[in-house]
């Protein structure tokens, strides 16, 4: 149960791309808060996709707030790929994420954090 | 004639003294050979002294009171020893006879006196009252003597025979202060075992290689007397300051040997006794063969009390190792067999001993008694032992009567067994025999409880994992199983339950029952449900996938006999086909009826040569709402009732639960017709037609089960025909007020249950979320606070109640509806 894949970290262009799957919820968070952080700590920009995950809580807004606000500090750029629909965009929305914060394509994302 | 003598000169020089006295005892005539006799002159005596003037002052009285009343009254005496103080003031013992001559008228008129030379005779007189006393003495010393051999012949043990030994001297010899040492081999040393000191024998121990005097006795094997302090000062001065302490003025160190008197080689010395005199005292010749006597007789009983003590000792040897050996073989599992036998061997062998086995991370202990030794030393000793397999019975250490010996099975060291052994036992190494034959037996026996528990292990694994299969859930079915297994610590048995879809529309239920226990009943159990999952076709039918069980069990012959409840439902008819192969009767229940058995369909177990294999099936229209129970034999059966009995309180329980949520329903039913206390595996699947209106979970205050109960709750809302927003909308705002319960109400309370219930109508979907947690503060923090913004964002209503923990009760009208 516990061997599925909540998040995963890939490169993307000149991005550090995290993948997140499933339902981020109050009980896993925190746990896949610290993976980001151990693996995002220096990156020049990040993309995160949410497009596979079928529950966000507020926990895993939370989570989200709190790693946008460091990045922000830092200067780094970040965008957040949900989808057209769904959960995570659903839970995003209603906390009110910035626009530009969000985007729906990944490869577009990319770009714009790559350019 | 040569013969004829002259009176005169036979009176003179007579062999005998004559004397004449008058009444009163005047010395009137003497003849020459009493004056040659005594040096004294005939002037000194006649007229001048009185026979008793010539006697000694003890016979001065004997004259008064007996010689010269006797003589007065019988007119005669004879043989009366006087002793006669010469000239030169020696003393001649001599014998008197003396008679009274009378004159015409009867008075007295002279004495007349004759004295023997009795020197010689009284010498022999007093060599025989000389003989008598030490006839007197020896015989004193002999009834002493026997008397100790008495007591020792009775003694069984060293410590009696000790205390017999110990008493002797005083009766034998009146000698004082007695002890006895005996010899501990083990530790080789002389303990001292007996005194007759009334504080007891000294707490003194003496290392057979010590220059003291015991030690050097007990060595040497032969009996040393010390007539005085000043001998002793010159050999041992270290006894003659104990000679001084003690006021004894001669000393006597005996060894106490085996072998016969006379006999030194060969002859083992056992023990020491020591004994003194307040006196200075020479022991005379008899005395000493007393003494080396004595020596021999408490050797020989030491001896006899030895054998006796090993005799006894090998027999309750053998008999604890025989009923350990029984005892470890009682409880299967690795810890209560390693209990059981600290348990044994405290306190009746050893006052602490711990078992250390090398499983697992950590290890396992168990131990008993104390004081545990130094932990670190024990640590550093143990991981030797586990490295060379070699048992260490002592330890230069502070501790050095701790043992610890390897528990060994196939060569392969599986832990060890530290223990010290009770006092006043001999040592570890005197009992290494004994402790390694124990050692090896608890070893095996700990390896197999081990690999049993591996195996143990293994199954329940292996069961679990073939068990925990994802069921099918669909809007139009719901499968609740429960496996319970064994309450005692038996192997797992080969139950098993399965549900899936055969095709979109084809719903396929099995319970079923392997033969056997353990490992191999876990795996042909999954070849098994594997068999059935592949041989079920849409077309195939319960009867024609019995039959080809059959065919299956010829090449799995484990699987032979196995008995299978089998249903297939047809999702759009509600058609269920069902057949049994040897298997319990599945119990139905519809809307409206009481729960029946479905007694059709039924043929011999699977691959049977007895039993029936005309394989039949049966078909059963549900209605929505059946439910449909398939189990195993665990559940009904009991030794204590008959099975008919069984199955009646299973239909009454079943029927009982009818209106009972799904979720739950089958443990429920395991644990009100099983308990907790059963000694079977119980394994139940129960299906039910159609869904549930009304939803209710109860979850423990763990976040983890937030995932679960959102699983459930998304296939109910599915089920129901909620469209997508709806359903992603009571999720959340069901999961943040469920988080609310647990980080909120139940952040002290890791044990504490949410309860969630969620009922739907055409119009609207309500959830109700409530713990009886304590919830304080503030619902202001941020980030709880996003999770209520969030549940009032997403439902229509919703309304906190505070009274008596927290319920939520949450309202969303169905868009459809709107």
């Amino acid at each position: 149960m516990t061997d599925q894949q909540w998040v995963t970290f890939a490169k993307m262009g000149s991005a550090d791309l995290v993948r997140l799957a499933g339902e981020i919820d109050l009980a896993n968070a925190p746990e896949i808060g610290r993976e980001i952080v151990r693996h995002t700590g220096r990156s020049g920009a990040v993309l995160i996709d949410l497009t596979a995950v079928s529950f966000l809580d507020s926990a895993g807004v939370r989570l989200l707030d709190a790693l946008v606000g460091d990045l922000d500090q830092a200067g780094t750029p970040i965008r957040l790929v949900v989808g057209e629909t769904g959960a995570a965009r659903m839970t995003l929305k209603l906390c009110a994420f910035r626009d530009d914060l969000l985007a729906t394509d990944l490869e577009r994302a990319a770009d714009e954090l790559g350019g | 004639m040569p013969w004829e003598e002259d009176p005169g000169d036979l009176y003179e020089h007579a062999p005998c003294g004559y004397l004449t006295t008058l009444p009163d005892g005047t010395i009137v005539r003497v003849n020459e050979t009493f004056l040659a006799w005594t040096g004294y002159e005939r002037s000194e005596l006649v007229g001048r002294k009185r026979f008793r003037d010539l006697l000694s002052p003890g016979d001065k009285i004997y004259h008064e009171t007996h010689y010269a009343p006797l003589l007065s009254m019988q007119g005669d005496v004879h043989e009366v020893a006087f002793d006669v103080v010469c000239a030169d003031r020696r003393r001649l013992p001599t014998l008197v006879n003396s008679v009274l001559g009378r004159d015409p008228a009867g008075h007295p008129r002279a004495i007349r006196t004759m004295v023997f030379d009795a020197t010689e005779r009284r010498g022999y007189e007093k060599e025989l009252l000389k003989a008598r006393r030490t006839a007197e003495a020896s015989e004193l010393r002999v009834r002493a003597l026997q008397q100790v051999v008495a007591e020792l012949s009775a003694a069984p043990s060293a410590a009696e025979v000790a205390g017999a030994v110990v008493r002797a001297p005083a009766a034998a010899f009146d000698a004082a202060f007695c002890n006895v040492w005996l010899v501990d081999p083990d530790r080789d040393q002389l303990t001292a075992v007996a005194s007759t000191d009334p504080d007891g024998p000294a707490r003194d121990d003496i290392p057979c290689s010590s220059s003291r005097p015991i030690a050097e006795v007990a060595r040497r094997g032969d009996l040393h007397v010390v007539p005085t302090i000043a001998a002793a000062e010159e050999r041992f001065p270290e006894l003659a300051d104990t000679m001084r302490r003690t006021g004894i003025r001669s000393a006597v160190l005996l060894p106490l040997t085996t072998g016969f008197a006379g006999e030194t080689i060969g002859a083992e010395v056992l023990g020491v006794l020591s004994f003194g005199f307040t006196e200075e005292r020479e022991l005379d010749e008899p005395e000493l063969s007393v003494v080396r006597l004595l020596g021999h007789q408490a050797g020989q009983a030491l001896d006899r009390a030895r054998l006796y003590d090993d005799a006894g000792r090998r027999e309750a040897r053998a008999m604890f190792l025989a009923e350990t050996t029984r005892a470890l073989e009682e409880p299967y599992r690795l810890m209560p067999r390693a209990r059981n036998l600290v348990e044994r061997l405290v306190p009746a062998i050893a006052e602490w001993a711990a078992v250390r086995l090398q499983i697992g991370p950590a290890g396992l202990l168990a131990d008993a008694g104390g004081p545990a030794p130094d932990q670190v030393r024990l640590a550093e000793r143990v991981a030797i032992v586990v490295a060379n397999g070699k048992a260490e019975f002592t330890d230069v250490g502070a501790d050095p009567d701790c043992a610890v010996l390897p528990l060994t099975a196939g060569g392969k060291v599986l832990g060890t067994l530290a223990l010290r052994m009770a006092p006043g036992r001999r040592t570890a190494a005197a009992e290494a025999a004994f402790l390694s034959d124990l050692a090896d037996r608890a070893g095996l026996a700990l390896e197999n409880a081990r690999l049993y528990e591996q195996e143990r292990a293994i199954a329940r694994t292996l069961q679990r994992s073939l068990l925990a299969g994802d069921l099918p859930s669909d809007p139009r079915f719901a499968v609740e199983t429960h496996y319970q297994a064994a309450a005692q610590d038996l192997e797992v048995g080969g139950d098993w339950f399965d549900a899936f879809l055969i095709t979109q529309d084809k719903l396929a239920v099995v319970v079923g029952d392997v033969v056997g226990r353990g490992i191999d009943a876990a795996t042909t159990m999954g070849q098994l449900r594997s068999a059935i999952r592949a041989l079920a076709s849409a077309e195939a039918g319960p009867a024609r996938l019995l039959e080809r069980l059959d065919r299956f069990v010829d090449r799995v012959e484990s699987a032979r006999m196995a008995t299978v409840a089998y249903a297939e439902v047809d999702l759009t008819t509600n058609e269920m086909t069902y057949a049994c192969a040897g298997h319990l009767p599945p119990l139905l229940t519809e809307p409206g009826g009481s729960p029946r058995y479905l007694l059709d369909a039924r043929s011999g177990a699977i691959g049977s040569r007895a039993g029936s294999t005309a394989r039949i099936e049966h078909r059963v229209p549900l209605s929505p709402g059946s439910r449909l129970l398939l189990y195993t034999d665990g559940l009904i059966e009991r030794r204590t009732r008959p099975i008919d009995k069984g199955f009646e309180v299973l239909a009454r329980t079943y029927a009982g639960r009818r209106d009972s949520p799904l979720p739950g329903l089958t443990k429920g039913l395991a644990q009100t017709l099983v308990g907790g206390d059963h000694p079977d595996d119980v394994c139940l699947l129960c299906l039910s037609l159609g869904t549930e209106e009304r939803l209710e979970r109860s979850i423990g205050a763990d976040p983890v089960q937030i995932a679960l109960l959102r699983k459930d709750l998304r296939g109910w809302l599915v089920s129901h025909d909620v469209d997508d927003d709806s359903t992603q909308a009571v999720l959340l705002a069901c999961s943040e007020a469920v988080a609310n319960a647990i980080e909120h109400g139940y952040r002290n309370d890791p044990f504490g249950i949410v309860d969630v219930t969620a009922t739907i109508s055409a119009a609207a979907i309500e959830v109700e979320v409530t713990d009886r947690g304590n919830w304080k503060g503030p619902t202001g923090e941020v980030s709880r606070g996003r999770g209520l913004r969030l549940i009032r964002q997403v439902m229509d209503q919703v309304n906190f109640d505070r009274r008596d923990g927290t319920t939520v009760t949450m309202r969303r009208t169905r868009r459809e509806a709107r």
